[in-house]
Order: structure tokens, then C-alpha cells, then sequence
């Protein structure tokens, strides 16, 4: 799960965040807490949209992001920066994909970047850019999570696609203050479905779980050994 | 199952493998090489019936294997040996569940191929159902042809199941024997099985990747692929080497 450092040492506060993610977030909702409200959008954004592109192409190998499309945000949401050819879309994600319940939720240092196959980018995409409009529109945490609830309920946004996946390599993602740059993994996204359909979350088990909320979404995820630049990971 | 040594400096001969996969079926025959045909019986089985559960229960970590349905291999085919409650099921599986033909397929007839794997609910119900298949026609004394056969029409009659989505296995034991080369196994993994499709809608074998696909499969004739994922540990929590 992208929010959480897949290693072996925070597989109890996984299970924490998963159980936690079940809930509303209305707690979260603490003025005096850090990035309890949305900063200037100006600390969200990045300066230079080369930057960004570059880093939305570390999210994988330089063999398959070379020629995936590429998405920057800006002040009125995402849009292409460069015309991919093999099906693959990378962009930076900002915080506000993270959990619900999530302390840093609108942390604007937060930088995520991932590749999305094809699959993953036609189901897996809307969701971010969904996300990120309401975000940008003002609403509240509370708010987003109610919206998102319904535009699943109804249908509007879709659920994933067989085989939706995406790479997340990047050494310099940047999940926030606990949990930094994490560890390189893979995501693979189905309709919701239990921790155990892939073994995951269990002791010694090398996949991880995030089960997504409101959204009907299950995220399994699977440490890699190397960054996308191809040097090593830390150790577990 | 991952039959070859697979690493970064082999990927292209990959893609090379799925082409030639592609167009076996005319021209199948027994590999030559040290195992030209199948040996007798009794070198594929395992004497002790608690060692073969163990090894198939090492494929996957102890907190998965521990509630698996386990499989052992018989005279007959294979048994449960072990009832589960957890869906997955655990096996070892034998050198013929590897590639007809192409890179690797020269390891079909090797007795000492032993490939613990373990599937979970999708992949038991199935994948599972090859191995069994396979199984079945090389204890009855099918040639790789006729096994193809079978299988072709098994599926063109619709009495293998339709892959589900999400079926996966573990292969995670680092007692594993797929190859005579070197130490034998090859790096704990996690295998993805997916509707045939172009490798490159995962990234795999592309330089770097985390993905590769194996061509246990691919379509010649089982219309599966197989996309593994390395593991940094193998099932017993001890680190794994690094692709």
C-alpha cells in the first residue's frame, strides 16, 4: 500500500491503518493537528514541470516509463504533459490519496509517483483524478469521503479492471513524515475482496494489503528488491 | 512454475521462448539432452510421504501452509494428504508441469525436478486442474504430443475450467529443485496467472523490471500466463538473493 512502508516492522500498523480505514474520518478532523486543512495549492504543486515529469518517470523503469504517457498537476488538476505509446501512464500523486484516516492526509510535501499499466490506468485513474478535483474544490475530508462513497454507490466511478497494476520505484517518492521514501513495490488492485484472497498481511507473507475506504478497492502490494534506477532497495 | 533460470541477462531469450511457444505444436517432440524421456516412476515419487508434505508446505510462508489443503504425488496421481481450511492448497509439483517445448523444456523429464508450489482459492480451482491433468496423462504414458492434444481439446470441450481472476501461487520454498545447474532453486517468487496477453501490459522483461513472464504456459496449448515476482525472502523469513 502506498501509504504505508511495506516492511516487515510496520505490518501491525497496516493492520491498524486497515482497521482504522473503516471508519469516517471525522476525528481526523483536529484543527490543532498537522495538515488537518488543506495548505495554498502553491505547496502542492511543483515549480518545475520538468521535475515533475521526470519524477512521475521514476516511478518505474526507465524501459517502461520512457514511453508511458506522463500527467503533471496544476492549479485546475492534472493533465498531459507528454503522448505515451505502450498504455502505461505515470503522474505524482499528492497526499490527498492517501487514507482517509491518514495524519498526513494533506501533507503537501507528499510526492507519489507511479506508473499505471494499461488496466491500471483506465480504472485506477479516474479514481485519482476524482480525488483530486475535490480536493482542489475545497471540500473537506469528511466531505471528499462522503462524495466518493457515493460516486461509487452510484456507479460513476469504475472499479478495477483484471490485471490493473502499477509500479511504484521511485527512490524518491516521498510518503511523509513516518514513513519517507518506504520501500519500491508493485500494486495490484481488485474489487474489494478479503486479506487472505492472496495471502496477504499474514506473518512472513510478502504481500501486503490496504483495503480502501469508502471505495469498494482492495490494494495488494509486493516489495521489490531494487529501485526503478536499478540499485538496491534497503533491506528489509 | 519457474523451471529456468531466469535472470536479467536472460530476459530477451524470454520473449524468444514465448514466440517459439507459440509454434510448437507443429513440430513437438521429446527434447534430447540428459532426459530425453520419462524415467522410471518410482524416480519421480518420494519415498517419504512427511517429507513431500513438508516440502510442499515450505512453498509458502508457514502462517498460509500451515491451513493448506497439501497434495502428494502417488503411483496414481496426486492425493490430499492433508485437509485445509484456509483455500489454498499446497503441492510438488514435477518437471512435466514445465514447457513442451523451447528454453527449459530439455528439464521435462527430470526426475529430480521438484517444484513445491502453493495456490490460493482461484488458483486452486483453477490452475490446479492442469497440474492434475498433466499428471494424469504422463502416469497413463502420454507422449508431450498426445498430452498436447488432450489439452487443446480439453479446452476447446470446456473441461478444464476458465481461469478466475486473482488466481496466484507462492514459490517461496528454498528447498526447491528446478534445475541440475548450481544450487538448484531459483528466487522465492510469486506467480500472477492471467488470460494470454502481450507481457509488456505488466512491463515484464523489460530492463529493470520486477516482472518476468514464464513460459510455463503461454499458451502452448494452456491459454494462461504466468507473470512472477520475486520475493526479497524465501518462506522460512531467511532473505532471498537478489535479481
Amino acid at each position: 500500500m502506498r501509504w504505508e512502508i511495506v516492511r516487515t516492522t510496520a505490518l501491525q500498523a497496516v493492520v491498524l491503518v486497515v482497521m482504522l480505514s473503516a471508519a469516517r474520518p471525522e476525528q481526523a478532523q483536529d484543527a490543532k493537528a498537522p495538515y488537518s486543512s488543506m495548505a495554498p495549492i502553491e505547496q502542492y504543486l511543483m515549480a518545475d514541470r520538468n521535475a515533475e515529469i521526470a519524477l512521475a518517470r521514476s516511478a518505474a523503469p526507465e524501459s517502461i516509463s520512457r514511453d508511458a504517457e506522463i500527467w503533471v498537476f496544476g492549479k485546475h488538476g492534472y493533465e498531459i504533459a507528454a503522448k505515451g505509446k505502450n498504455g502505461f501512464v505515470c503522474i505524482v500523486e499528492r497526499s490527498w490519496m492517501a487514507p482517509f484516516d491518514d495524519p498526513e492526509f494533506l501533507n503537501p510535501d507528499q510526492r507519489l509517483p507511479l506508473c499505471l499499466n494499461p488496466p491500471g490506468a483506465r480504472s485506477h485513474l479516474p479514481l485519482t483524478f476524482k480525488t483530486t478535483e475535490l480536493a482542489l474544490a475545497g471540500l473537506s475530508r469528511t466531505q471528499i469521503f462522503d462524495s466518493m462513497k457515493a460516486a461509487f454507490d452510484k456507479k460513476i466511478l469504475p472499479l478495477p479492471e483484471p490485471g490493473a497494476m502499477c509500479h511504484m520505484m521511485s527512490k524518491q517518492q516521498y510518503f511523509g513524515r513516518k514513513y519517507g521514501n518506504a520501500d519500491p513495490h508493485l500494486m495490484f488492485w481488485f474489487p474489494k475482496t478479503d486479506d487472505t484472497f492472496w495471502g496477504a498481511g499474514v506473518p512472513g507473507s510478502p504481500v501486503y494489503v490496504h483495503q480502501y475506504s469508502p471505495q469498494p478497492i482492495t490494494e495488494f502490494i509486493i516489495s521489490v528488491s531494487k529501485w526503478s534506477d536499478g540499485t538496491a532497495a534497503p533491506t528489509e | 512454475m519457474a523451471r529456468e533460470i531466469v535472470r536479467t541477462n536472460a530476459l530477451r531469450s524470454f520473449a524468444l521462448v514465448v514466440v517459439l511457444c507459440a509454434a510448437w505444436q507443429a513440430y513437438a517432440q521429446d527434447a534430447k539432452g540428459p532426459y530425453p524421456s520419462m524415467a522410471p516412476l518410482e524416480q519421480y515419487l518420494m519415498a517419504d510421504r512427511d517429507a513431500e508434505i513438508a516440502l510442499a508446505r515450505s512453498a509458502a510462508p508457514e502462517a498460509i501452509s500451515r491451513d493448506a489443503d497439501v497434495l502428494v504425488l502417488g503411483r496414481h496421481g496426486y492425493e490430499t494428504a492433508v485437509k485445509g481450511t484456509n483455500g489454498f492448497v499446497c503441492a510438488v509439483e514435477r518437471a512435466w508441469m514445465g514447457p513442451f517445448d523451447g528454453d527449459g523444456a530439455d528439464n521435462f523429464w527430470n526426475p529430480k525436478v521438484r517444484g513445491p508450489v502453493c495456490f490460493n482459492p482461484p488458483a486452486a480451482r483453477s490452475v490446479l486442474p492442469l497440474t492434475y491433468k498433466r499428471t494424469e496423462m504422463i502416469l497413463a504414458g502420454k507422449s508431450k504430443a498426445q498430452i498436447i492434444d488432450v489439452l487443446k481439446a480439453a479446452y476447446e470441450k470446456k473441461e478444464l475450467p476458465p481461469l478466475e481472476p486473482g488466481a496466484m501461487s507462492y514459490m517461496m520454498s528454498k528447498d526447491q529443485y528446478l534445475t541440475d545447474n548450481g544450487d538448484h532453486h531459483w528466487v522465492a517468487h510469486l506467480m500472477f496467472y492471467t488470460p494470454l496477453m502481450d507481457g509488456a501490459v505488466w512491463g515484464a522483461d523489460l530492463p529493470r523490471s520486477p516482472v518476468m513472464l514464464n513460459p510455463q504456459f503461454s499458451g502452448a496449448p494452456e491459454p494462461i500466463d504466468v507473470f512472477m515476482v520475486p520475493t526479497r525472502r524465501w518462506s522460512d523469513g531467511t532473505a532471498a538473493s537478489v535479481m
